[in-house]
């Protein structure tokens, strides 16, 4: 076949234009590595933001309150003192909810002799352990009774009772938060470090109304979660919870919510958002990338055309056509973005994993970027390929022979 | 019949509105197994006569008759055909594809060839001995002295077995002894019955010839038999 002679010359015109080839062969490649590391990277922060939402421990059933307008994940504003335990009182008292748990929240550290170690420390109630679902690996949650007495207990996560006891038991001892020391009542069972590198279990618990009067001093709450009896219901609970609260917090009919929801829904709603803002860019960054690789094709293979005047010229003497031509340079261009394409893949994998590796960014290696690669190239090739190729082809036997 | 017919062959070129006429009004014809010569000053038309002749360049007027066949009215695919099968080209700059070894250059004919024979390499390398490069079959042209190259060259304008062996000032490039051997060359080619067409500005390699055409300004200066003495004299 007369193709296939055109497909070996052109594997020797590569061979021969090493310099050439080479340079080509990097447009592509780097094209395709940052296509294939952005593809990576989008795809890992797809699956951190999904593994921290399967985090915040939110059953379907369950949404939270917390103090302060804003946007979902921006953190509280610090001055909103109207959201206190009465709120959480009539919000029990609605017939579609089953648990309240009112919280506050404090990033301190906890100190046992000589250790020391910063984590968040919630104020909670006892239900808060209904309402995660979190059972205990050693010794107690907080009581009814630790709640009235305002009792300097704590609970502490998998994470800070190892740093504070390095494996020692815990339970009975006691550990100094701030200016108080508090005895140790129970450890909850660890839930292990996520992929994306969130650690659940990086808490630990004292009582809300120790939390109060001890720690940050505050009558009012951060947030309080709300579980309805099911799933179902949360929409109108949700409705019926801001007519409570605005009402207790005297807010006139124009004025804004002080205090904002976190719903599974919305989290949902926010991940596909920026998914999709996410994907957009990615669309963009790649295609100016592979752009550029096509056009950097294109102009060595005018200028190696330029150079080669002569070859081409030989090969018309000796009963080339016009198509032999083209098809051999259209060859060539192909030929290189796919080897191109490959080394990127390669380069982009190996950066990913590097990213990865050394926690610069969470990355996940997918086979998209190997069928995409190829896809692209091959397209690259034959379109950047074909002005090169036809101005080849159109030279004039005469005049290119005696260039 | 004559293998090569020209009548009234007019080749102008046109540069930033300039007119250029290369070739004015020029009819030739050429038997099969002729020996030709066509000298001329340089800048009297002597290549574009050639490229005319070997279907690179397309006539602006008149006819030209290739083996019977009229040459301006074949498309590309036909042209593309009648310069693998008909003709061997030989130049002055050899024009061999650089890096390619002698074996592969002499066999890039039967890469556009419409049925290549089977033993391509054989042929190849048959004829590379036939030229004396036996040894040389793997060597690149930068490897290769500059009377090697042109018996290259030489061999691949025989590679298809065309009937016609274009020669552009073949030793042009060469020192005299190698000169002397590629016109020997073309000695034995003429005896094997090919029809051999030499442009050169040299009058003593132009004496080789069985004829002289003499171009002067585009046209035809002269157009003679050699006498068989001054023919061996040269020899």
């Amino acid at each position: 076949m007369r193709i296939f002679k055109n497909l070996g010359q052109a594997l020797r015109g590569l061979r021969l234009n090493r310099g050439n080839t080479i340079l080509m062969t990097l447009g592509v490649m780097i094209g395709i590595a940052s296509l294939t590391v952005i593809v990576a990277i989008g795809d890992g922060i797809k699956i951190k933001v999904l593994s921290r939402i399967a985090n915040m421990g939110f059953g379907p059933e369950s949404f939270s309150v917390i103090a302060g307008a804003g946007r979902m994940f921006f953190s509280r504003s610090k001055n909103t003192t109207s959201m206190t335990l009465e709120d959480a009182e009539d919000l029990l008292a609605l017939p579609t909810v089953r648990l309240v748990v009112p919280r506050q929240r404090t990033r301190t550290q906890i100190i046992n002799k000589k250790e020391f170690t910063g984590t968040r420390v919630y104020g909670v109630t006892p239900d808060w352990q209904l309402a995660r679902g979190w059972k205990m690996a050693d010794g107690d949650f907080l009581s009814d009774n630790d709640l009235d007495r305002r009792k300097r207990v704590i609970v502490l996560g998998a994470t800070p009772a190892r740093k504070l006891f390095k494996g020692k038991d815990a339970v009975g001892k006691m550990v100094r938060v701030q200016n108080n020391f508090y005895q140790v009542i129970g450890l909850l069972e660890e839930k292990g470090m996520t992929e994306s590198g969130y650690d659940p279990d990086d808490r630990a618990l004292i009582p809300l109304t120790t939390s109060m009067s001890r720690l940050t001093h505050q009558t009012y709450l951060h947030s309080i979660k709300v579980v309805a009896l099911d799933s179902s219901q949360v929409p109108e609970t949700m409705e019926a919870v801001r007519e409570i609260l605005r009402r207790n917090h005297n807010l006139s009919v124009l004025a804004d919510d002080d205090f904002r929801f976190v719903t599974p829904e919305g989290i949902m709603q926010w991940v596909t958002e920026s998914e999709q803002a996410l994907n957009r860019m990615l669309i963009l960054i790649s295609t100016v990338s592979l752009l550029v690789g096509g056009i950097v094709i294109m102009n060595i293979l005018l200028v190696s055309i330029r150079e080669r005047v002569r070859e081409i010229g030989i090969r018309r003497c000796f009963g080339a056509r016009r198509s032999d031509i083209t098809f051999q340079f259209l060859f060539e261009s192909v030929l290189v973005s796919l080897l191109g394409g490959l080394m990127g893949v390669g380069l982009g994998l190996t950066i990913s994993f590097g990213l990865k590796r050394f926690d610069v960014l969470p990355t996940h290696i997918t086979v998209e970027p190997f069928i995409l690669s190829f896809v692209f190239c091959s397209l690259i090739g034959l379109i950047f390929g074909i002005h090169p190729a036809r101005k080849a082809a159109f030279l004039s036997p005469e005049e290119s022979i005696r260039s | 019949m004559n293998l090569i017919e020209m009548n009234s062959i007019c080749k102008s070129y046109r540069n930033i509105g300039f007119e250029t006429q290369v070739l004015k009004d020029v009819t030739l014809h050429i038997k099969e197994g002729d020996y030709v010569s066509i000298i001329g000053p340089s800048g009297a038309g002597k290549s574009t006569l050639m490229a005319i002749m070997g279907c690179l360049a397309q006539p602006t007027k008149g006819e030209y008759i290739l083996d019977g066949e009229e040459v301006g009215k074949l498309n590309d695919r036909k042209l593309s055909r009648v310069r693998n099968e008909k003709i061997g080209f030989v130049f002055q700059a050899f024009h061999l594809l650089p890096g390619v070894t002698a074996l592969e250059n002499v066999t890039l004919p039967l890469v556009y060839a419409k049925n290549p024979p089977r033993n391509i390499k054989e042929r190849a390398k048959e004829l590379l001995a036939k030229v004396g490069l036996e040894h040389r079959l793997h060597h690149t042209p930068g490897q290769l002295s500059g009377g090697e190259q042109q018996r290259v060259t030489i061999a691949r304008s025989l590679i298809n077995d065309p009937r016609i062996i274009l020669a552009d000032e073949p030793t042009g490039n060469l020192d005299s002894k190698n000169g002397i051997e590629t016109m020997k060359t073309f000695d034995n080619l003429i005896k094997e019955g090919k029809t051999i067409i030499l442009i050169t500005h040299d009058q003593e390699v132009a004496q080789h010839a069985g004829r002289i055409i003499s171009i002067r300004d585009g046209q035809i200066a002269s157009d003679s038999k050699v006498s068989h003495e001054e023919q061996n004299r040269s020899l």
